[in-house]
């Protein structure tokens, strides 16, 4: 397979990437990722009969890792086409995930990015890309780049106060959302869980403004609802975009202590104890049937949404009574 | 059967695993129902879940997880039963069962089976799960009680 191209022909292709490349450069060439580690900067990757050029690998920041280098995830020029792609490699990874005290056993799943990538494959709502085995048989998954900013940086860029937001910019905000719910309810008809549902796996593609979801590989062995979790998580950015960033009982306490005053422990976010879910007490404003919703994720809440077409009728009903 | 008319029968299902709170529900069953005679029968119940293939590196380590899993669930099976059998049932009176399914929700499939084995009683433990607990993960036996039609539910406090 690479055969097909000589240490000439990639010279040549990746000129216009490479700032020097010596005349006698020979680049190093994998069919096989299974050792991703030895795969660098530079190096050629053949993937089905087709060149990428690597470059860097991808970071992440996850579980207070800020930044942390992701050896499995490259970026790289698909050579045929100079377009960047993400090339994600099979790492099995397994780790225990908490959420506040609750631990879960969580697994990385390249087959189950490679079922969602073929089920959303034109969906506008998830990140597109493809998927291709390795000549160890290791699923690779070749994802188009999406240029844009992850929606809690989109958020966290705006500078107005709460009300302007809330009344200028929440509105397409929440529609946008209520797109990217729509479309996890589309995984969820089709038994998949999205699996790690954060407000950076949300991103703003910068040109059109669509919200897509990124990054399907995370699974764990779900317990009675299958779907709990990702509405757990739909429900977190949810009350993340109404307050226009976390909203925290320190920062309250330290800044606005006669809302602070106001909260009752059945206010917070049933997981995450420091965030505040009754928004309505911190911005009274928030109609009564929107702070609804959120308290369905706060520490008082009774009733749970059991799947994403409850959750869904109740932000329609919402945006009807507006 | 009438659609709407529970089975009214003396076969009880017991669904367990190695909880706690399984335990307590074949404790309860023992105890309450255990050398009165009457007829009762039981089975004990434990749906294996058919592993998915994304949890596992290779088809080998996921046949080994399944064959490991199938071996430690039957021991566990045997000991519930002659727990029950200590206790005055009649060996021929209980039974064991552990299906392997494929099992979006562990409720459903305990209905599935009950249906098939057409028990008119179902007994489970209840896990005493915190309330965030089952938001985020779900509770069997709310969802038992919740979606059970034509058998009655006993939750093992």
């Amino acid at each position: 397979m690479t055969d097909m191209y000589s240490q000439e022909d990639l010279r040549q292709l990746c000129e216009p990437w490479l700032a020097s490349i010596r005349p006698n450069h020979q680049f190093k060439i994998y069919s096989d990722t299974t050792d991703f580690f030895r795969i660098e900067y530079g190096d050629i990757l053949m993937l089905d009969s087709q060149p990428y050029l690597i470059r860097h690998n991808a970071k992440e920041g996850r579980f207070g890792l800020d930044d942390e280098e992701k050896f499995w995830v490259k970026r790289a020029i698909d050579l045929q086409n100079g377009q960047t792609k993400i090339i994600k490699m099979v790492f099995h990874e397994k780790f225990m995930a908490h959420i506040g005290d609750i631990f879960f056993e969580c697994f990385r799943s390249p087959q189950k990015e490679e079922r969602i990538l073929r089920l959303a494959e034109g969906h506008p709502n998830f990140m597109q890309g493809f998927s291709v085995l390795d000549d160890h048989d290791n699923i690779i998954r070749v994802l188009d780049m999406i240029q844009g900013d992850t929606v809690a940086d989109h958020i966290r860029k705006l500078s107005m106060n709460h009300e302007t937001y809330f009344y200028e910019q929440f509105p397409k905000i929440l529609d946008n959302y209520i797109s990217c719910i729509e479309a996890i309810r589309f995984l969820h008809d089709h038994g998949e869980k999205h699996g790690d549902i954060r407000r950076d796996h949300i991103l703003v593609e910068r040109d059109t403004g669509i919200y897509r979801w990124i990054d399907f590989d995370y699974n764990f062995r779900h317990r009675e609802n299958m779907f709990g979790y990702d509405l757990f998580g739909l429900g977190n950015v949810l009350t993340y975009l109404v307050g226009m960033g976390d909203v925290l009982i320190q920062d309250l306490h330290a800044n606005n202590f006669l809302a602070f005053d106001k909260l009752f422990e059945d206010d917070v976010n049933i997981v995450f104890n420091n965030r505040v879910a009754n928004l309505k007490k911190i911005y009274p404003y928030i109609p009564e049937s929107l702070n609804r919703i959120l308290m369905h994720f706060s520490k008082g809440v009774t009733v749970y949404y059991e799947n994403t077409v409850q959750l869904l009728e109740d932000l329609r009903e919402y945006k009807n009574n507006l | 059967m009438n659609q709407n008319e529970a089975v009214v029968n003396r076969n009880i299902l017991i669904a367990v695993d190695q909880s706690e709170n399984a335990h307590r529900a074949v404790k309860y069953v023992a105890r309450l129902l255990g050398g009165i005679g009457g007829g009762f029968r039981v089975a004990i119940l434990h749906v294996i879940i058919e592993p998915e293939s994304d949890f596992f590196a290779t088809h080998e380590e996921k046949e080994d997880w399944l064959s490991t899993n199938t071996r430690e669930v039957e021991e566990m099976l045997a000991e519930y039963r002659q727990f029950l059998i200590d206790h005055g049932f009649a060996p021929e009176n209980v039974s064991i069962h552990r299906p392997v399914r494929y099992c979006p929700s562990m409720a459903e499939c305990i209905i599935a089976e009950q249906e098939i084995l057409e028990y008119g009683t179902i007994v489970v433990g209840r896990k005493g799960l915190s309330r965030k607990e089952e938001m985020l993960f779900g509770s069997v036996s709310s969802k038992l009680v919740k979606i059970a039609r034509n058998c009655a539910i006993w939750v093992i406090e």
